[in-house]
């Protein structure tokens, strides 16, 4: 019988293109810090340390942990760090829940982070050489099969491109804010991956999150309302196959399958009140909403059309602005995950969705081929 | 890389350290041989003992299956297949960069293939031709310039193709290719 | 109550210099080996953890091709930590103490000879004020050999000693690279690679992979005649900078050996992670090893260290000293950063 998880406190930097106010560490301890705070604890409360960040390659820092050790309050600790690409913000928690479900810790930090301005990340993307396609590249080719498929209206990318912009202007810590965005702006911005046009692109951010998973105890002795953890997976397949489907991939399905299985969730759209879900490229939206289970295939974009997928909607989705806004590319599965749990602690501020007990993180990377995902609810599982 | 604002005579922000690292990448004996026989002009494919399912290039093993493949199932394929996806790319300039202008890369199955090439270039068309379900042929570098590097990015094709060019036939409807947009 | 996860199987290919394959191809057999002996159909495996390092590969997402060797269809339950595959040994056990799972794949793997490791490995210092200065780890290691000396805990001797009998005892152990008939003599009287570490201190540059299979709960015994039962696993790290530690003992060694209760019984082999000669003395002293102790009769890091597998290779062969050879009680150990930076202890216990 697993040990019940909670979620004491969240943390998250003020993300940016480029934060040369503060080190790698400093970047670190920005969050870290922010997190224990929201916990009401210290460092020294702390029993271990699970960090996670995209290719060392990104900063140029080969297995980062060692050098972050002290900087984390780790030394004298167990610190791992975890890589799963670009689900690793999401995968990284999964491990630290794992950490407290198992009895082994009662308190783990758990942090994820990039500093993308130390580093040149296309180039680090294409393995260090000529012709490069970047993020936007490998996935466009998905992202028009799908608009084929599904025979969505082209403005729905520019939908979700504005929406997420406009919740950003509700989140203190996101990167990107365009307060005059509208759809026009996006659907001129230039195409840079045919079909995804900038404005429906991440940005490159530096950035990293935080949060403290604590056992059942830790939970209740939390001052603050704790998230409680209801079910968390992993699933990964090959990238390439005869006869994938990268637009609706079998291991975001049965990801999303095994955490509904283990929160008792039988309709998602119903009993799912905020799904923050890894959208780098606006019409992920409309197909994660799909492959997740929220909307019949071929028709995820109409949630988006619909509106449904507002902050004021059926289903929020992003409030926090999301990878959109804000693309600490290590960090953001992370961030997922931790916008999902101040959504059910009701810590969101502006870009709370009232009442929200029932709250999905997800995160996905590599070849749209890694997925990680938690669901969160206001009461013990 | 970030170009953060230096003030004159300012604190300093930020120090470039650039590391440079040599790996030498040793090519497999597998993909040696299909190098060899695409500078004859030869595409092979490997096809499973166990499900059937021809990859191309040639694979050690079958990923499905996690069953060995060696030269017995080896398989010749034609050098022609249709666009299953692509995408057109303005580069993005860094460090290494040699793409100036707009290109496109598309994933091509090869007639007989049951999995995708990927990253292929597309030439002969202009880039707003370019569709889903249009038919391609390669077009082979003279002998002499087909050189394989199995590190590159056309997956294993190298030099020895310059890319693939439309054969003009009709083009191939969607769901005839629905499994294969990768 | 930690729930009972025994190690069934395990397999590694022959580490050594300069493979040709793909790091892919190289994982390949060695998976369907340990999978192959384990009696669990890799169908059924509940989770897959593994251990590799990008800028071993050369590569950012190196790690992504490994998936290939593991059958990932249907989608699979799988995770990987940048680390040597020790981590994902510990990373896959932490998951079976749930319940809900009875099984685990575990694997690391590398090709260190790509690229020049005394470069490469630079890159895992602080990159403020250490990874300018270009301190290798060899370098590093010498500073560490160089403080034992200097504390008189141990002489140039003590470390030829280790250096002679890591390779003679590798003679019998067809895996390993490095190996031979040498005496501590032979072995102090070579010139300085760099003081006071010389060639038979260091590890040669390895290629290799190493795979093992977990079974929890009282299936392992149906599937294997000898499990080796981990007792106890934990792993501790100290401060980056060699400057703030004394680097004459480890004391992350130290401490995950008593969480994990190396002293309450006697511990008849140990295979260590000690890829300089001078770190093996440091880590008996650690982990409390008397002379009575049997330290790497496979010949250890010094006769073969393909870096992201040795740690898990150590535990692999504290395995089969109980799996093959009828031992009770082993512990297998891993390292990982500058100068035994952070520490892992992997305790076997055999049914009696």
């Amino acid at each position: 019988m697993a040990e019940r998880c909670a979620v004491v406190g969240v943390g998250q930097t003020h993300h940016a293109k480029v934060r040369d106010d503060v080190s790698l560490a400093g970047l670190l301890r920005e969050a870290g810090q922010r997190a224990l705070d929201d916990a009401e604890m210290t460092w020294t409360d702390i029993d271990a340390v699970v960090i996670g960040t995209a290719p060392d390659s990104f900063e140029g820092v080969m297995m980062p942990e060692l050098y972050l050790a002290d900087a984390l309050g780790a030394a004298g600790k167990p610190i791992m760090r975890v890589h799963t690409a670009g689900s690793v913000g999401g995968s990284t928690a999964v491990v630290a829940s794992h950490l407290v479900q198992s009895g082994v810790r009662k308190r783990v930090l758990t942090l994820a982070f990039e500093k993308q301005s130390e580093g040149d990340t296309t180039w680090a993307l294409g393995g260090g050489r000529s012709g490069g396609v970047g993020a936007g590249g490998y996935f466009a080719p998905h992202i028009r099969a799908y608009i084929a498929r599904s025979k969505a209206p082209e403005y729905v990318g520019w939908m979700v491109a504005v929406k997420d912009r406009k919740n950003a202007l509700k989140n203190p810590y996101a990167h990107l804010k365009v307060p005059d965005i509208d759809l026009e702006m996006v659907r001129d911005s230039p195409m840079v991956w045919d079909p995804v046009r900038r404005l429906e692109s991440c940005p490159a951010s530096d950035g990293a999150c935080a949060m403290v998973l604590t056992d059942e105890a830790g939970g209740d002795a939390a001052s603050k309302k704790p998230a409680w953890v209801h079910g968390t997976a992993v699933r990964s397949e090959l990238g390439q196959f005869p006869g994938r489907d990268p637009v609706n991939p079998r291991g975001g399905q049965d990801c999303a399958a095994d955490v509904y299985r283990q929160a008792g969730i039988s309709d998602p759209l119903e009993e799912v009140d905020v799904v923050e879900c890894y959208v780098p490229f606006s019409w992920y939206e409309p197909m994660w909403m799909e492959n997740l289970g929220f909307a019949p295939l071929g028709e995820g974009w109409k949630l988006t059309d619909d509106g449904e997928t507002e902050l004021g909607g059926k289903l929020p989705v992003n409030p926090s602005g999301g990878v959109l806004s804000s693309n600490p590319i290590g960090a953001s599965g992370m961030l997922r995950f931790a916008e999902a749990a101040m959504q059910v602690r009701g810590t969101a501020g502006e870009h709370q969705v009232p009442g929200a007990r029932t709250a999905v993180g997800h995160a996905y990377g590599g070849a749209a081929q890694y997925f990680a995902m938690w669901v969160l609810r206001d009461v013990k599982p | 890389m970030a170009e953060a604002p230096q003030e004159e005579g300012g604190p300093v922000r930020f120090m470039r350290q650039h590391i440079a690292l040599d790996y030498k990448v040793h090519v497999s004996p597998l993909a040696e041989r299909f190098g060899e026989q695409l500078r004859g002009g030869q595409i092979v494919g490997s096809r499973c003992p166990q499900c059937g399912l021809v990859y191309v290039p040639t694979r050690a093993f079958c990923p499905m299956c996690t069953v060995a493949m060696g030269e017995g199932d080896e398989t010749s394929l034609p050098d022609r297949g249709t666009v299953t996806s692509f995408t057109i790319l303005t580069p993005i300039q860094y460090h290494g960069q040699k793409e100036r202008e707009d290109y496109a890369l598309a994933s091509v199955l090869i007639d007989g293939a049951d999995g995708t090439v990927g990253q292929q270039r597309i030439t002969d068309v202009p880039l707003e031709e370019i569709r889903m379900g249009m038919r391609v042929e390669a077009v082979w570098a003279p002998e002499d310039e087909r050189v394989s590097d199995p590190g590159d990015r056309g997956y294993g094709f190298g030099n020895a193709l310059r890319g693939w060019r439309p054969t003009g036939e009709p083009d191939v409807p969607a769901d005839a290719f629905a499994e294969h947009v990768l | 109550m930690a729930r009972d996860v025994a190690i069934v199987s395990f397999a590694q290919s022959p580490s050594r210099h300069g493979v040709t394959e793909t790091e892919s191809q190289m994982l390949f057999p060695v998976i369907a080996e340990a999978i192959e002996r384990s009696g669990i159909p890799r169908k059924e495996i509940g989770f897959t953890c593994s251990g590799s390092a990008d800028y071993l590969a050369g590569a950012s997402f190196a790690f992504v091709g490994n998936l290939e060797a593991t059958g990932a269809w249907p989608p699979i339950s799988e995770s990987h930590v940048e680390m040597d595959g020790a981590w994902a040994l510990y990373e896959a056990w932490v998951r079976l103490q749930h319940g809900d799972i009875d099984t685990a794949l575990v694997f690391g793997s590398g090709i260190s000879s790509r690229g020049d490791l005394r470069e490469v490995l630079c890159l895992q210092n602080d990159p403020y004020y250490l990874m300018p200065l270009w301190a290798d780890h060899v370098s590093l290691a010498a500073l560490q050999a160089r403080a034992l000396l200097d504390a008189g805990t141990a002489t140039e001797a003590d470390l030829a000693e280790v250096a002679a009998r890591s390779r003679r005892a590798a003679t019998a152990n067809p895996m390993a690279q490095v190996a031979g008939d040498v005496t501590a003599e032979a072995m102090a009287a070579e010139p300085y690679v760099v003081a006071p570490l010389r060639a038979g201190d260091c590890p040669p540059v390895s290629d290799g992979a190493a795979a093992m299979v977990l079974v929890a709960g009282d299936r392992a015994r149906a599937v294997c005649e000898r499990p080796a039962w981990i007792r106890g696993i934990d792993h501790r790290v100290e401060p980056h900078y060699p400057g703030v530690r004394d680097l004459t003992t480890s004391r992350s060694t130290r401490l995950a050996a008593e969480h994990v209760g190396v002293g309450d019984a006697p511990v008849e082999v140990a295979e260590l992670s000690a890829t300089f000669s001078h770190e093996e003395l440091i880590l008996r002293d650690a982990l409390g090893l008397g002379d009575d102790v049997e330290v790497n009769p496979s010949g250890g890091a010094l006769a073969a260290n393909p870096f992201m597998a040795t740690g898990l290779i150590r535990i692999g062969e504290a395995f089969r000293q109980i799996n093959e050879q009828g031992r009770s009680r082993t512990l297998g150990h891993a390292t990982s950063g500058p100068c035994l930076q952070q520490n892992l202890v992997c305790l076997l216990e055999g049914d009696r």
